[in-house]
């Protein structure tokens, strides 16, 4: 085990599976010449050589149809998104082109693809660039999605996502990036551990417990698991005990391990940060409903970020994402039900 | 032809042009030239039973159906100067059966695809607009305009990348060029120097809008100027003509690897779809649509064989037989096809 930041746990990924494999590439806007726009790729250009890190034009719908014929003919590329947000010039071909090549085609091709960037609120980038849009991704039959939450799944998911047959989105929480270990380790004691066997991956479709409780199941995924962390930290001190399940993969979903805790703790709380009108919460709710209806005590409550584009001023964008009070709150909504 | 100069289209060439272009110092290959007209006749009596078929509405033909009757000397000629074991592979767009059949598909299952039965290439899950092939380097038809575009991209950097001398042709309309996509595969694929034909099938409307109405430069193979590209415009109903030039090309490309923009002039003779068959005097005369036929690519290659003694009327005449039989039989083999069954529903979505 090694103690590291969240972004260098994605540098080890990436590291590893370009010298294990020679058909990864990765290519996107700054990865190469400026060592990638955040510094995940920083020195790959020297070592790697320009065949295997590409520089382009700012062309998504280039660079993921580039990625998709790529993966058609056999090679395995990664494609960076400087930030998610710009997967949208390009959904045409993520969304209508790659999920659906394999199922339109009766299984003759498959499109072993990442695309991968920083998503999430982050602070004040304001509406275009502070946002989670893993529901237009999810929507899509043919796709895999997942939200790493730790240091040892940005590591583990992002391997296991290069290593995927398929098209897989890897939705990298860019607000706990650059945690410090020890920043980790105060959030939860380990947190900042990743395995340091180059043959370590996290399946993929597995939800975990961050943390054990009994009174109260607290869902999420990404930046939002952490918080919630903090959350049951909060609980703690008065008493409750807060269980929290990392979903770490929204497509494929595990709902098994959250139902599991449901019948212990007969209570969900589901906690997300994009819009909740529609969004993956919505989806986690209805399940428990249909598959766990008689193991809850109280209805499910949801957490999730305000319906607005994300306002600038920092006085507005607090208010429009949760934190871990909001999630406390919720928590004792639904233990106050009889 | 010249490069970068609007060429007249190629509805208004005459015949003079034809004869021009067919005066090679190549010698003339029958055998070759025979085999890529008995193709074209193949792919049109597929296409017009097609027609017939979708009319009549009994054989399972739904939704989209765009027939590539009167293009068939693109496809023909271009695939037909591909080799396989170089690596060389196509991706193509909705009206996709052609590619399929010059590629030597067999046509049993492309109508099989087209009228949605478990014995289609694609199971029955694709239809009309998602014909593949992939043992043949097909890399399929897709439905978007445009959106094949950036896919070919990915396809001749895989050739780059693995250091094979093979090219990928990305066959699209001049429809696709309006797409920002289209720009941005243009843009990348010269950068790279990546091995991809870019073929324009230049057939003067997308969908029911004329070149003059949708783009601002009606000669569009100047419009890749802008990507600094090689390009070229050519009679795209002229099999020799398309064969040639593509040959020439594609040993080009091989040598010094880089993308090219050939404009194949053509027409089609169908509706945009063959649902909107009744909507075509919304945008195009009738008159027009049968001055077009004048320039058949069947006839023209007919003329050409018959004047270098490589075929016959008899032969002419059985061809067409045999390529009419075929299709028949291939609809017959699709109507005795059974149905996908119920659980291949949820099978193929990943791998």
């Amino acid at each position: 085990m090694a103690k590291m930041r969240y972004i260098d746990a994605l540098t080890l990924a990436l590291k590893e599976e370009i010298e294990r494999d020679p058909n990864v590439f990765i290519v996107g806007e700054e990865v190469a010449q400026y060592n990638g726009t955040i510094e995940v790729t920083k020195g790959f250009l020297e070592k790697y050589g320009p065949l295997r890190l590409v520089d382009t034009p700012i062309s998504e719908a280039g660079i993921i149809g580039l990625g998709i014929g790529a993966a058609m003919a056999g090679l395995r590329p990664v494609c960076e998104m400087m930030r998610m947000d710009f997967a949208l010039p390009a959904y045409d071909q993520i969304a209508q082109h790659a999920a659906k090549i394999r199922y339109m085609f009766g299984g003759q091709f498959k499109v072993p693809m990442v695309v991968r960037g920083p998503s999430g609120v982050v602070n004040q980038l304001s509406a275009q660039h502070s946002q989670s849009l893993e529901t237009l991704f999810c929507h899509c039959p043919g796709l895999k999605v997942v939200t790493p939450a730790t240091p040892a799944d940005a590591k583990g998911l992002l391997k296991a996502a290069i290593r995927d047959d398929n098209p897989v989105i890897v939705l990298e929480a860019l607000k706990i990036h650059f945690l410090k270990p020890d920043q980790w380790d105060h959030i939860q004691p380990g947190l900042s551990e990743v395995p340091e066997d180059p043959e370590f991956v996290t399946p993929l479709g597995q939800a975990q417990v961050l943390r054990e409780g009994k009174d109260v199941t607290l869902i999420s995924y990404s930046t939002m698991s952490i918080t919630c962390l903090r959350a049951a930290n909060l609980l703690a001190q008065e008493g409750i005990s807060a269980e929290v399940v990392d979903l770490r993969s929204l497509l494929p979903l595990d709902m098994a391990t959250p139902l599991a805790s449901i019948k212990k703790t007969h209570r969900a709380v589901v906690v997300q940060e994009q819009w909740g009108l529609y969004g993956c919460g919505a989806e986690i709710s209805a399940q428990i409903s249909e598959r766990a209806f008689y193991d809850l005590d109280a209805p499910v409550q949801r957490v999730a970020g305000a319906f607005v584009p994300m306002p600038y001023s920092k006085a507005l964008e607090t208010l429009a994402y949760p934190n871990e009070n909001d999630v406390v709150a919720a928590v004792k909504r639904a233990l106050a039900a009889k | 032809m010249a490069k970068g100069t609007a060429e007249a289209p190629a509805t208004e060439a005459g015949d003079a042009e034809i004869s021009a272009n067919t005066v090679t110092e190549k010698p003339f290959d029958r055998e070759k030239y025979r085999r890529f007209y008995e193709q074209m006749v193949h792919i049109r009596e597929f296409e017009e039973l097609c027609a017939v078929a979708f009319k009549k509405g009994t054989h399972g033909i739904g939704g989209y159906l765009h027939l590539y009757s009167g293009e068939e000397a693109i496809a023909c000629g271009i695939i037909g100067a591909l080799d396989r074991s170089k690596g060389d592979c196509f991706i193509g767009h909705y009206r996709d059966h052609g590619y399929a059949l010059a590629a030597g598909s067999d046509p049993n299952e492309v109508m099989a695809e087209i009228c949605g039965k478990a014995t289609g290439c694609s199971k029955g899950k694709g239809g009309s607009m998602h014909i593949c092939d992939a043992a043949r380097g097909f890399y399929g038809g897709y439905g978007i305009v445009g959106g094949n575009v950036p896919i070919a991209l990915g396809l001749g950097w895989a050739l780059k990348y693995k250091k094979l001398d093979g090219v990928c042709v990305c066959f699209f309309g001049d429809g696709s060029m309006n797409q920002g996509g289209f720009h941005e595969t243009l843009n990348m694929a010269q950068l790279y120097r990546v091995p991809v034909l870019f073929v324009l099938e230049n057939n003067g409307y997308a969908m029911g809008t004329s070149i003059e109405r949708s783009h601002a430069n009606p000669n569009l193979a100047s419009r890749v100027e802008s990507y600094a590209m090689k390009y070229d415009t050519i009679d795209g109903q002229n099999i020799v003509t398309v064969h040639e030039r593509a040959t020439e090309i594609v040993e080009e490309m091989r040598r010094n690897p880089a993308p090219f923009f050939l404009e194949c002039k053509t027409y089609r003779y169908h509706g945009h779809g063959a649902a909107d068959e009744a909507k075509q005097t919304v945008y195009r005369s009738r008159e027009e649509i049968e001055q077009a036929k004048q320039r058949d690519p069947l006839v023209i290659a007919e003329r050409l064989l018959l004047e270098q003694g490589a075929i016959n009327d008899e032969e002419i005449e059985r061809i067409r037989k045999e390529a009419l039989a075929a299709a028949e039989a291939s609809l017959k083999f699709s109507d005795e096809s059974p149905n996908p069954s119920p659980d291949e529903l949820l099978k193929d979505v990943y791998a």
